[in-house]
């Protein structure tokens, strides 16, 4: 394998690793903080008996993310030395105001792991929402940082040399809002769903019912009100990278040809080789008005870029129809959630259950999806329109071997961490109501 | 705004010297204890250090951001030609952070329990290692730039860097600073007599060690006219940090003697700050010593828009954080200065 390819791999698999921990730390600690919430104001045994459980998770999780995300810093300039040269001092606003976020973060952590008992009440509980609080705020970081890659400003570029950096500009780049709003609200769908799952299936299979529909109920609610924000949000986000990066959109709906009055292809088989995508559905002039709101407006195709900064095309239109059936699918279900509470017998069937119990991973493989529409789709640009991939990469040789190490321990990660969890469950399960 | 960059810079490298070398010390003296003592140290390091245990870490997070936004230059020879202890590195940390938690946080205290503590102790020796390794490596002149020998291979470019005796020493060296560090640490929450007992015994091993292996680093580096070592003794501050170093030694002794718990963990970080001190003071701010030539941080340095705007981020960040951690050891009685 060539150095460059292992390089991309790793980065992708990390990132892919890290972004699962690193959702359920932003979002667990408001579960948690909801449930502490309810032992304080009902003081019902169950709530803190919940509280309790959750927060093993969260630190268990959260250190997972921390030590990913601790690698990833360092892979950031160990695979792509020749971008961090560059790009350091320009993003590294958001950069540096994330680690003060992870601080405050492990700080309240701190007090909050341990805080039972020994601080006052209405202070620990607010430590948890600190918790949550900057866990949020670090993804948003991020993501700007992210943001400038796809739409790199705040500084001029001349004959390969980056002056006049602007580094509040280059944080407030045209992409952060439109991605930050629709990685957060992707955050509380992925985990939300994920936990009601797992609470689900315990009530699918009848075991502690009171304690599990507790925690489903809170875990779904958030998730459901995000999953019916997500298409709104990005759809927002398909006009932004209508304007700013045309190649991405039309590798993503896979268009080869510009069209005025585009159809939008639904399904479909991409054949790159002949330039045609098959068996496809197609609705006339719909892709024109997604992209700009306009039935006749142009949109650009593949063909009307260089060979040599054209995406892959399969890959980013296949994982970009699967994120917006999945998202469709998860607006539905947060529907039929709320529907639920009106029509309650609905949740004595086991079906019911059975059904969100199905749904539990599919946020977070629309997750992994966009990303991989948002990384891939810029390709071959690491900063779009200025620097390639294939420019930024290590020159050291030998990277398939460093990406051998990260599958492996990943992979027993992700097994060490599912069958904690497992643990927990079944120790949960075996307190009496 | 330089100065203050700087100063962050070396803040976080000493804390996380210090602070993440507690930890690591940890694991490193629950390595070298009988089965009982292991037993006793794992829950007192978990009593003390579990709160800020987090935060702690993050520390090298910092350092690492500031050296890539203010130092790119630099950070750029550090990536490329370190780039495998640096994962080594990142593989420890890893793996001991993840036992850490899961040791304590598994809901079922069973047999796993003895993967969980192999790993975090394996982690406790090897990340300090590999970290001194680095340092040894930037410093060492075994760097060799590609662009001035077009001809070497990856044993010279990458290998050749970190993995030479003098590296392996310094490697070493931390990893005996850091057993020294926890060793004093825990000596004031040992709660019993005996327990008190072994960690002056280990405090002591790791002293005589620690000594020892500087002396050796010294007259290795001399013999074989390691720049380094050459800067370090020729800098008239570097050797009187060391020599206040070792004569900070005895009041610590006195102390641990005294039992006062306050004095002798300010004594203990006061002689890792000479230590880290004397390094840098050695040949700053020329921090990497290639084969051929010693390379200034400051040689290309940010924009000034970049420092300027670094150096008002970090401080906005040390007044929320810095006062924020502090309530954090207090409250947890980890700082007893205004009790
Ligand atoms: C639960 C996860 C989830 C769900 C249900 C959706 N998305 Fe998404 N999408 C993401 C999770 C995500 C993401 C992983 O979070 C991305 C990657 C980068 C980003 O900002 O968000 C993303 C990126 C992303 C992009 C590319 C943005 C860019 O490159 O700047 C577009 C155009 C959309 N999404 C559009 C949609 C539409 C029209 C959806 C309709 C239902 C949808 N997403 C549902
Ligand atoms: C979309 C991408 C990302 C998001 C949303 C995200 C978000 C987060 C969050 C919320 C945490 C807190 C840990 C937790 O609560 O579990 C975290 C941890 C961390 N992330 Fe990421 N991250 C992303 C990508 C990255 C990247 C690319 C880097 C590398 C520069 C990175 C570096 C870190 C570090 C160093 C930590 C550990 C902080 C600690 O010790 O608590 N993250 N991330
Ligand atoms: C967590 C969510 C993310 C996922 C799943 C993800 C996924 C990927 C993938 C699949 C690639 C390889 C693309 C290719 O080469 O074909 C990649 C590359 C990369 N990503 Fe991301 N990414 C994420 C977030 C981020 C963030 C937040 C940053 C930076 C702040 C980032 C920085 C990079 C860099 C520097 C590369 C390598 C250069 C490139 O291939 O363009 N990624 N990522």
């Amino acid at each position: 394998m060539e150095n460059l390819e292992a390089a991309r791999l790793q980065m992708a698999l990390t990132l892919i690793f890290h972004i699962v921990f690193a959702c359920i730390g932003m979002v667990m600690p408001f579960f948690m903080v909801i449930s502490h919430f309810k032992w304080l104001k009902t003081r019902k045994k169950i709530y803190l008996e919940l509280t309790k459980a959750w927060q093993r998770g969260v630190a268990i999780f959260f250190v997972t993310g921390a030590v990913s995300g601790t690698a990833l810093s360092f892979e950031l300039g160990l695979l792509w030395p020749e971008f961090m040269k560059h790009a350091g001092p320009i993003i590294g606003m958001p950069f540096s105001l994330e680690g003060a976020a992870f601080f405050v973060e492990a700080i309240a952590l701190g007090f909050y792991l341990y805080g039972w008992k020994k601080l006052p009440e209405k202070f620990h509980w607010f430590t948890g929402v600190i918790i949550g609080i900057s866990g949020v705020a670090s993804g948003i970081l991020v993501v700007a940082a992210n943001g400038w890659m796809n739409s790199p400003s705040g500084f001029d570029y001349e004959n390969g040399v980056f002056s006049n950096i602007r580094p509040m500009q280059a944080m407030l780049n045209e992409a952060w809002f439109t991605q930050a709003l629709h990685m957060t609200l992707a955050a509380f769908v992925a985990t939300g769903f994920a936990v009601a799952g797992i609470h689900a299936f315990q009530i699918y299979k009848g075991k502690r019912k009171e304690l599990h529909k507790k925690a489903f109920n809170i875990a779904i609610s958030i998730a459901a009100v995000a999953a019916i924000l997500q298409p709104i949000s990005g759809d927002l986000s398909a006009k932004d990278i209508a304007e700013r990066q045309p190649a991405k959109l039309a590798a993503l709906e896979a268009h080869y040809e510009t069209e005025k009055g585009a159809p939008l292809y639904i399904g479909g088989i991409v054949d790159e080789e002949n330039q045609e995508v098959n068996y496809k559905i197609e609705i006339p002039d719909a892709l024109s008005f997604l992209a700009f709101g306009d039935f006749d407006a142009e949109v650009k195709g593949l063909n009307d870029f260089p060979k040599d900064e054209q995406p892959p095309v399969a890959i980013v239109h296949y994982a970009f129809q699967l994120m917006v059936a999945l998202g469709t699918l998860l607006a539905l279900a947060g529907i039929l959630y709320f529907l639920s509470l009106k029509w309650r017998n609905w949740q004595n069937s086991k079906k019911y259950w059975l059904l969100f119990v199905i749904l539990a991973p599919l946020g977070f493989v629309a997750l992994e999806a966009g990303w991989i529409v948002t990384e891939v789709g810029r390709q071959p640009w690491i900063i779009y329109n200025i620097m390639k991939t294939k420019d930024a990469v290590t020159p050291m040789p030998g990277i398939f071997y460093s990406l051998i190490m990260y599958v492996s321990i990943y992979l027993l990660l992700t097994f060490v961490v599912s069958w904690l969890m497992w643990r927990q469950i079944r120790v949960l399960n075996q307190t009496q109501d | 705004m330089l100065t203050v960059v700087l100063f962050f810079l070396f803040f976080s490298l000493f804390l996380y010297v210090l602070l993440a070398g507690a930890d690591f010390g940890a694991g490193i003296i629950e390595l070298f204890s009988s089965r009982k003592n292991q037993e006793v140290t794992k829950k007192t390091v978990y009593r003390v250090m579990g709160p800020i245990w987090e935060a702690n870490h993050i520390w090298i997070i910092i350092l690492i951001v500031i050296l890539w936004i203010a130092f790119p230059a630099y950070y750029n020879i550090f990536v490329v030609y370190l780039h495998i202890p640096i994962t080594l590195m990142l593989l420890g940390i890893t793996m001991r952070g993840v036992a850490f938690i899961f040791r304590h946080y598994d809901a079922i205290k069973g047999k796993s329990q003895g993967w969980y503590n192999h790993l975090f102790k394996l982690g406790s020796f090897f990340s300090p290692l590999f970290l001194g390794m680095i340092f040894g490596g930037l410093v060492g002149g075994s760097i060799n730039l590609f662009e001035e020998n077009s001809s070497l291979g990856f044993k010279e470019l990458y290998l050749d860097s970190w993995l030479n005796p003098f590296s392996i020493l310094i490697g070493l060296f931390y990893v005996a600073l850091c057993a020294f560090i926890a060793a004093n640490f825990l000596i004031g929450e040992a709660s019993e007599n005996e327990e008190q007992h072994t960690y002056k015994k280990k405090a002591s091993y790791a002293t005589i060690v620690l000594v020892l292996l500087g002396f050796v680093i010294l007259l290795y580096g001399y013999f074989n006219e390691i720049a380094f070592v050459a800067d370090f003794i020729e800098n008239k501050l570097s050797v009187i940090a060391i020599i206040i170093s070792a004569l900070v030694l005895i009041p610590l002794w006195i102390m641990i003697k005294k039992r006062e718990k306050r004095w002798s963990r300010i004594l203990a970080a006061v002689q890792v700050f000479l230590i880290v001190a004397a390094a840098m003071l050695a040949h700053f701010p020329d921090v990497i010593i290639t084969s051929t030539k010693e390379i200034s941080i400051l040689s290309e340095v940010a924009s000034t828009s970049v420092i300027d705007s670094l150096g008002i981020a970090l401080i906005i960040g040390g007044l929320v954080i810095l006062p924020g951690l502090f309530h954090l050891m207090r409250s947890f009685q980890l700082i007893k200065l205004f009790k």
